[in-house]
């Protein structure tokens, strides 16, 4: 395995860090309005939203580190998750 | 929702997380059980709304183990291709099987969970910290893939991470060195519970007013776990957890034999 391509974890990192450190703030701050103001609960639902969109950015995050390191293989396999994922999200809105 | 009970859900998000993120292990397992006896939840909400959970502490804490370049991101998203399939198939199935089912189901997890947590707590009396990781090549990849297509089919059902299927075979079969292993199966479980979880928001088990503390909870506890985690033994916490899954599989059984989960 290739341990001294660092590069990947870095961008991923950065992505799930991102991601995670918002849908908090989103989450928390949504919470404190909505003991004041009744539409503090959209805050709240966007923060949620926010933690569900982070796995499918962080599978983009990675296909496209992949894609510019010319890995095709693993830019293909993120690739695939990615389809599966879109596929579960479509399935899921006709639910 | 009263203030009291914002905050109930809170402080359980952030020792599930917290204990979770310490030990090792995903808080999923005790969230389920939890609003299901004590919030009355029905068992798909439960479970749509503890993957909300999972995917908080796997975004956490894979940040870190990531930046420390613990994960092995190639192996984790080849074995994602299987866990994605496993929970899409499962979390569309959810909901045709009826609520005691589930809860047998998982009383069954739960008890097998109880049961890997003894086994790494055992193991680790004498385990050295392995500072730095041995040179590996993943192997077996068909088992590797069969084992997470199943672990991915119990996230979906079951609203769990699936960790105590995938790291032993990671472990054993493809001989990935244990603290990958347990790292890579943790990254996995975002996109893992991700997957299962739009089939459960389209559907409506995700209960908002329930997640969010949950989750807020959930956050400031695994991530405040995982950076201290390195510093100290996680066999009383394991024990801890041991107890508290050993006492809600208890009272599941309780309910279930006495009628409940209907």
């Amino acid at each position: 395995m290739n341990r001294q391509d660092f590069a990947v974890d870095r961008v991923l990192s950065h992505t799930l860090k991102f991601g995670a450190y918002t849908a908090f703030m989103l989450t928390v701050a949504g919470l404190a309005l909505q003991l004041v103001a009744p539409w503090g609960v959209k805050v709240t639902t966007v923060g949620l939203l926010v933690l569900l969109a982070t796995p499918v950015l962080r599978i983009i995050a990675a296909c496209l580190q992949f894609l510019h390191e010319r890995d095709f293989k693993y830019a293909l396999v993120a690739f695939g998750v990615l389809a599966i994922v879109a596929l579960a999200y479509v399935l899921g809105i006709q639910a | 929702m009263t203030l009291a009970a914002m905050l109930l859900l809170v402080a359980m998000g952030f020792g599930a997380g917290g204990f979770g993120a310490l030990a090792g292990v995903g808080g999923g397992i005790i969230i389920t059980p939890l609003l299901a006896i004590y919030f009355g939840l029905p068992m798909h909400q439960a479970i749509g709304v503890t993957l909300l959970c999972v995917i908080a502490t796997s975004t956490a804490t894979s940040s870190m183990y990531v930046e420390r370049h613990v994960t092995d991101v190639r192996l984790g998203m080849t074995l994602e291709l299987a866990t994605t399939v496993g929970a899409l198939i499962a979390a569309l199935l959810a909901h045709h099987i009826n609520r005691r089912t589930l809860a047998v189901l998982f009383v069954c997890f739960l008890l097998y969970s109880a049961g890997s947590m003894i086994k790494k707590a055992w193991d680790s009396r004498h385990a050295k910290r392995q500072e730095v990781i041995p040179d590996y090549t993943p192997q077996n990849y068909p088992v590797g893939l069969a084992a997470s297509l199943i672990a991915g089919g119990f996230s979906g059902l079951l609203g769990i991470g699936g960790g105590p299927i995938k790291v032993p075979v990671m472990l054993l079969f493809m001989k990935v060195p244990l603290r990958v292993a347990a790292a890579t199966s943790n990254f996995m479980i975002g996109v893992t519970a991700g997957t299962s979880a739009y089939v459960y928001w389209g559907r409506g088990d995700i209960r908002v007013d329930i997640a969010a503390p949950l989750v807020a909870g959930v956050f400031a506890g695994s991530l405040l776990g995982a950076r201290i985690s390195p510093k100290i033994r996680p066999v009383y916490i394991l024990m801890l957890l041991v107890s508290i899954a050993g006492w809600l599989a208890a009272q599941m059984i309780y309910k279930l034999l006495t009628g409940g989960f209907q």
